[in-house]
């Protein structure tokens, strides 16, 4: 048991690894959801050999258990859902990021973004203008997105 | 007021009012000033919390009235009052400094309160996971916060910070799990009696997981790749508050996991981890040297100002944790200085930043001088004739370097006769300006009076030696 | 969408809601909680945004609000952990304390780890729920864009201020 979780976790963290190192930012995403999976399982499995919870290292057992019955660790499925949750929060931030890159340069591509900011820098040094160029309406059109939405 | 609502005050404050004002325009001044407010009682709190743990101990509470062991610990040592104070402090002051120039984001004010109560929450809790939590919520308001002001960069820089500290995140969870699994416990005090009963080699590798996460966090040298794209894009306030209350994390929790937890690992990993803190030392400030914009100057040589903590770190005892503190709370201030008044123009902004430079340097009268004093007397303190030398040969080096760079970015930034475009020529707020002289009053202050600080670094590594047990 | 899964989804709605409500109120003897019963709430009016798109789903009740309700959830768990700090009592003490007499309102106990757990429901349901409105006003949005009336957008403007 313990040889089959640990492959998963490897087989699951490596294919994460590989794809948080295209040039696909949402291929870089999905990575990221597979390793934060890979922890995930790697909490369960903290909890899957123990057995007894923490009863035997004289931890106070969460629930009076009968003599004798096994019982799998509570705190690691706590662990691992608050974990999850957090997970899900930055996934869903990291998303909503690209989403913003996305609307600015119609792509995704990582290398695309980069030369298009090349360019925009390089136009503005042309036009001799201020680099730090401000939007001054920025803020209303915040407003506006959400008169909108309701 | 009794200690534990002294612990809970800190966290819970401005956790209620983040979530009460992101309901609000926080582009309105009153809602700026609201959070200013709210922060400002809880850096009272948080001050009034550490005289009390200097004077009295630590304080502890347990969640919910439940036997220890099964209730979430809050704790509060010197340590984390220590750092609680100093990451409030600094980020109520950018904050302040944005409310001065004008908040663009409706949000800006609520997310500054939800780092905050993160940052309190993680400095004030005795419980391994909840301290990741604590972090991650710290964390998460960060990676919104590098894109505040949406220019393309910003947002490209907060999705490279978030993917980078999102995998150290990962990699630290990685080794709570471990940690738990090993001892049976999350409790800090619990974890640090019982690591001494388990196998070394299991703990070897958690040590070096736990120190590759908050080395990621920190920006130390091999990890720190990220680092420039982020501090470089960010807005003066998000900046200060990233390199003077964010990175604090790292040093807490090298200090904490290093010091405290794990401290046989740490004297068994000293040498390479006194070997990366000069690396860093070296590449920061070469790097720093060969930059020309201040933005990107300052942001190499926070690379380089982690390595000091670090060495401190590695020569360990009460010296060196002692100075590891120091520096670190020092380094917070003058890089918030730093930071802050980079985004500025107009009479006096010079004269401030010429402080921060000279407290960057380890110039005396400014509080970097106390901060380097205490990492030369570690240095000394090293065990070994030649070592001690390198050491102190490496610190000085260091220093130089910093020198060199700190007086050419004020030589660039405030001495050139022609300033790098039209935007130089607006004077920044009045106010703006005075709070950063304030700021650089404070320095210099902490210079002249070090005291407080010194005293506060001694018992803090006392306290670590003590429940650490070996040096 | 076709037929089929338009009756299903019309006809799995109020049962998910009661089973969502269910599963909160059985939490303090039995399996589940606040955090399980935001899911499946959320997870029925996710199936609603599937099954008859942005506009229909935003006629439900309530739905508008839901992002604000993440936040009176929080706040609402926030209170539970403080008012016993105000008290005197250590942070998330319960009310009434072990071994004191409960009231009882059927199978559930009215003790305050209750409207924490209600606090749970509503961040967790208004995170959900919010984000999938907010990703499907975008994509409107967007299609809107195309079309001839584009100048009065928020954020594409900025991308064309970019291309520029």
């Amino acid at each position: 048991m313990i040889l089959a979780i640990s492959l998963v976790v490897a087989v699951v963290f490596g294919s994460g690894a590989f794809l948080v190192l295209q040039r696909d930012l949402f291929r870089v995403v999905v990575g990221l959801t597979l390793i934060s999976n890979s922890a995930f399982l790697f909490i369960i499995a903290a909890g899957l050999t123990r057995g007894t919870a923490g009863f035997a290292q004289g931890a106070v057992p969460v629930l009076p258990i009968p003599e004798g019955s096994a019982a799998s660790d509570p705190l690691v499925q706590a662990m691992a859902l608050t974990a999850l949750v957090i997970s899900l929060s930055t996934i869903a931030l990291l998303l909503s990021l690209i989403y913003r890159l996305y609307v600015a340069h119609e792509t995704v591509d990582l290398e695309d973004i980069s030369e298009a900011e090349m360019r925009l820098a390089e136009a503005l040094e042309r036009e001799e203008e201020p680099e730090e160029e401000e939007k001054p309406e920025a803020g209303q059109e915040e407003e506006e997105i959400e008169k909108r939405s309701r | 007021m009794t200690g534990s609502t002294l612990l809970v005050l800190p966290v819970g404050l401005p956790w209620a009012l983040a979530v009460a004002l992101a309901l609000l325009n926080g582009r309105r001044p009153w809602v700026g000033w609201l959070a200013v407010a709210g922060l400002g009682a809880s850096l009272v709190s948080v001050v009034m919390l550490t005289f009390r743990v200097l004077r009295e101990g630590p304080v502890e509470t347990v969640t919910g009235g439940w036997p220890a062991g099964v209730g979430i610990v809050l704790r509060a040592d010197v340590l984390g009052a220590t750092f609680a104070a100093v990451s409030v402090g600094v980020i109520l002051v950018s904050l302040v400094y944005e409310v001065f120039v004008g908040v663009r984001s409706r949000t800006f004010p609520a997310l500054v309160l939800f780092l905050a109560a993160g940052l309190s929450g993680l400095f004030l809790t005795g419980d391994v996971f909840n301290f990741y939590v604590f972090f991650e919520v710290s964390m998460t308001a960060a990676y919104i916060l590098t894109g505040y002001r949406e220019q393309d960069y910003q947002v490209r820089g907060a999705f490279i910070f978030a993917v980078v500290n999102l995998l150290g995140s990962v990699i630290f969870l990685i080794a709570i799990a471990a940690l738990y699994h090993v001892t049976g416990t999350l409790e800090m005090a619990t974890v640090a009696e019982r690591v001494r009963e388990v196998n070394p080699n299991s703990l070897i590798t958690i040590a070096t997981a736990i120190f590759v996460a908050f080395s990621l966090k920190l920006g130390l040298f091999p990890f720190h790749f990220w680092l420039p794209v982020v501090y470089v894009g960010s807005h003066a306030p998000v900046a200060a508050i990233l390199s003077g209350a964010l990175a604090n994390i790292g040093n807490y929790g090298l200090l904490r996991f290093g010091g405290d937890i794990l401290s046989e690992e740490l004297a068994l990993g000293a040498t390479a981890v006194l070997v990366l803190g000069s690396a860093s030392i070296i590449y920061g400030a070469l790097q720093a040297i060969s930059r020309r914009e201040p933005s990107e100057v300052l942001a190499y040589s926070t690379i380089g100002q982690v390595g000091y903590v670090l060495v401190a770190l590695g020569i360990g005892g009460t010296v060196g944790f002692s100075a590891a503190l120091i520096y670190a709370v020092v380094n917070s201030l003058n890089k918030a200085l730093l930071f802050l008044v980079a985004g500025l123009r107009g009479p006096f902004v010079a004269a401030a930043f010429a402080v921060g430079a000279f407290s960057l340097m380890g110039v005396p009268p400014a509080v970097g001088f106390i901060g380097k004093i205490a990492v030369f007397k570690a240095g000394l303190a090293a065990g070994g004739v030649i070592q001690a030398t390198l050491l102190v040969a490496l610190i000085f080096l260091g220093s130089a370097l910093s020198f060199v760079y700190a007086l050419q970015i004020y030589q660039r930034a405030f001495l050139a006769k022609e300033p790098q475009g039209g935007l130089w020529d607006k004077t920044s707020p009045w106010t703006a300006r005075a709070l950063v002289v304030a700021l650089a009053a404070l320095v210099l202050a902490m210079g002249l009076w070090p005291e407080p600080l010194l005293v506060l670094g001694e018992e803090a590594a006392t306290n670590l030696i003590e429940s650490g047990g070996s040096p | 969408m076709g037929v089929m899964p338009r009756t299903v989804a019309k006809l799995l709605f109020l049962p998910t809601l009661v089973a969502a409500v269910a599963i909160l109120v059985k939490g303090y003897a039995q399996t589940g909680d606040g955090f399980s019963a935001g899911v499946v709430a959320s997870l029925g009016m996710v199936l609603q945004y599937l099954a008859f798109g942005r506009r229909e789903a935003e006629k439900l009740p309530l739905v508008g609000f839901a992002g604000r309700g993440a936040f009176v959830g929080l706040l609402i768990g926030l209170l539970v952990a403080a008012v016993p700090v105000a008290l005197g009592d250590p942070v998330f003490n319960h009310y009434p304390g072990p071994g004191a007499h409960v009231v009882y309102l059927g199978t559930l106990e009215l003790i305050t780890p209750v409207l924490f757990d209600v606090g749970v429901f509503l961040l967790v349901f208004g995170f959900a729920v919010g984000s999938v409105r907010a990703i499907a006003n975008t994509i409107t949005r967007e299609e809107e864009y195309r079309g001839p009336d584009a100048d009065d957008l928020g954020v594409e403007d900025l991308a064309k201020g970019e291309r520029r």
